[in-house]
């Protein structure tokens, strides 16, 4: 069985660090946890969940300096004491949200808490039982599954999505297969939507959001399938988005995403 | 062109489905094949195993699309543009099938009025599409939806021509036509069968349309 120290440079490794800054990350954090005079495994949990964490974080643009925060722009959604209910039963009530140009917001909440509702409703898709919602016209939404045709190609996606916002074949195209690569993914010219994996699947989707350059982006849960490369890929597009001027609403269950987000709505237990 | 586009890509996924589309072909083939020695028979079968072939494809290609849709609309397209392609393609598909059948019958059979026996394939056709889309607006799942067609083309079969059971399903028109193109007889059969099959396919686009009005309706917000 290997110490913690070689368990959490193996993972770095496995994660693609170079070996030597693996090496040094590894004595660092040792070094740190003896500060404590706690094993490091107490300080920092397992090795390799701690591993990605760090690997996460290091990745993300700004880890090195301080976030740039840019004046936030103006208001783009704005939810003030939203409910929903389904005959009897009440989903979620007195919601208040206000996102502007510039900034991110994430939902979190238990299973059921109605979460995927609430931006459902941001859309326009759902409507609500109560309380007012003010959004920018133009919206970009990514469903948590579904969402694509599966006999069609990534292309013939980025066509009939194109077609859908006034844009000529040609240049949705190009757009798609730029917007594509932005997240390492460059689709193929025959591969269908059902022959893709779910992770790829999740990057058409959230390049068809995007495709109309929208002013407001709805994620429900956009990284499904995503492998770790891809899910720090997708959260620098995030904060590319930002920094573009653009609002963020992201459903997310996950707690280290919330540190990166400047607003967090919690829908709480159901 | 937001609707020739959704026609375009509707037209190539029915293409890529060979499966499906081997036995949407051979559907009416097998009406067709069985009662092959008597002409009318074989050709108000053949023309009904058209329409319920087509109408049982566009439901599938309904349903299949009920993920796609509101997302088309919120980036932008009018719900008559995403139905409307559909409907243009699916009776494009039943057009063409109706047209491959004609000439089986022209080769193969002795009809009388060969010029109406391609109107009563092409009625089924045109008919079929808006009714296969109503259908799946009204019966959101693909099992129900299939049932609904058998009983709707099984009544059509079994029911009397003359009787009002029969003018009150949707391919009267089909067997109206039938009849003069097979038997002869007066031209006013032809001209109740396409009044029948127009009334028809506006009851059902517009049908279909309402509805999907309804569903893929927008919540519209003021701006911040």
């Amino acid at each position: 069985m290997t110490d913690w120290p070689s368990a959490f440079e193996a993972e770095l490794l496995r994660l693609g660090v170079q070996p030597a800054r693996a090496r040094r990350l590894a004595d660092e954090t040792s070094l740190q946890a003896a500060e404590t005079a706690d094993a490091p495994g107490e300080v920092f949990g397992p090795a390799h969940l701690y591993a990605r964490h760090l690997v996460a974080e290091l990745s993300a643009p700004g880890a090195a300096s301080p976030r740039t925060k840019f004046e936030p722009g103006p208001i783009l959604l704005s939810l003030t004491g939203v409910s929903k209910r389904y005959r009897r039963q009440t989903v979620f009530t007195g919601v208040d949200l206000t996102v502007r140009g510039g900034e991110v917001a994430a939902i979190v909440g238990a299973n059921g808490c109605g979460k995927s509702t609430l931006l459902r409703i941001c859309a326009g898709l759902t409507r609500p039982s109560g309380g007012t919602v003010k959004r920018t016209r133009r919206v970009g939404f990514v469903p948590q599954d579904g969402g694509t045709a599966g006999w069609l190609t990534a292309e013939e996606h980025f066509t009939l999505f194109g077609a859908a916002a006034g844009m000529v074949p040609g240049r949705a195209r190009s757009t798609g297969v730029h917007l594509a690569t932005r997240l390492a993914w460059r689709p193929g010219r025959q591969q269908r939507a059902q022959q893709m994996s779910g992770g790829t699947r999740q990057k058409l989707n959230l390049v068809l959001g995007e495709l109309h350059a929208p002013d407001l982006l709805l994620l429900d849960e956009p990284y499904q399938g995503f492998d770790q490369g891809t899910y720090v890929d997708f959260w620098q597009q995030v904060f590319a988005w930002r920094d573009a001027g653009r609002a963020i609403v992201v459903v997310t269950h996950l707690l280290h995403d919330l540190q990166n987000v400047d607003h967090v709505l919690d829908l709480g237990e159901r | 062109m937001t609707t020739l586009v959704v026609a375009g890509l509707s037209t190539r996924e029915v293409g890529r489905r060979w499966a499906a589309l081997a036995l949407v072909i051979a559907l009416p083939f097998w009406f067709y094949l069985v009662r092959r020695d008597a002409t009318g028979q074989s050709m108000r079968m053949l023309a009904l195993g058209i329409g319920w072939a087509i109408s049982t494809l566009t439901l599938f290609v309904v349903n299949a699309s009920r993920g796609v849709d509101p997302r088309l609309r919120l980036t932008g397209a009018p719900v008559i543009s995403i139905i409307g392609g559909r409907l243009l393609a699916m009776t494009g598909v039943g057009v063409a099938l109706a047209g491959g059948y004609w000439i089986l019958t022209w080769l193969d059979q002795d009809v009388l009025h060969l010029g109406a026996a391609a109107l009563m394939m092409l009625v089924s056709a045109v008919v079929a599409a808006p009714l296969g889309s109503l259908i799946g607006a009204l019966l959101p799942r693909e099992l129900e939806g299939a049932l609904a067609l058998l009983s709707v083309v099984a009544v059509q079969m079994l029911a009397d021509p003359a009787g009002l059971t029969a003018k009150l399903m949707p391919f009267w028109s089909v067997r109206e036509i039938g009849t003069y193109a097979v038997d002869g007889g007066s031209f006013d059969m032809v001209w109740h069968g396409l009044a029948h099959a127009g009334v028809t396919w506006l009851i059902c686009a517009g049908g279909t349309l309402a509805l999907f009005q309804w569903r893929l309706r927008l919540a519209r917000y003021p701006e911040p």
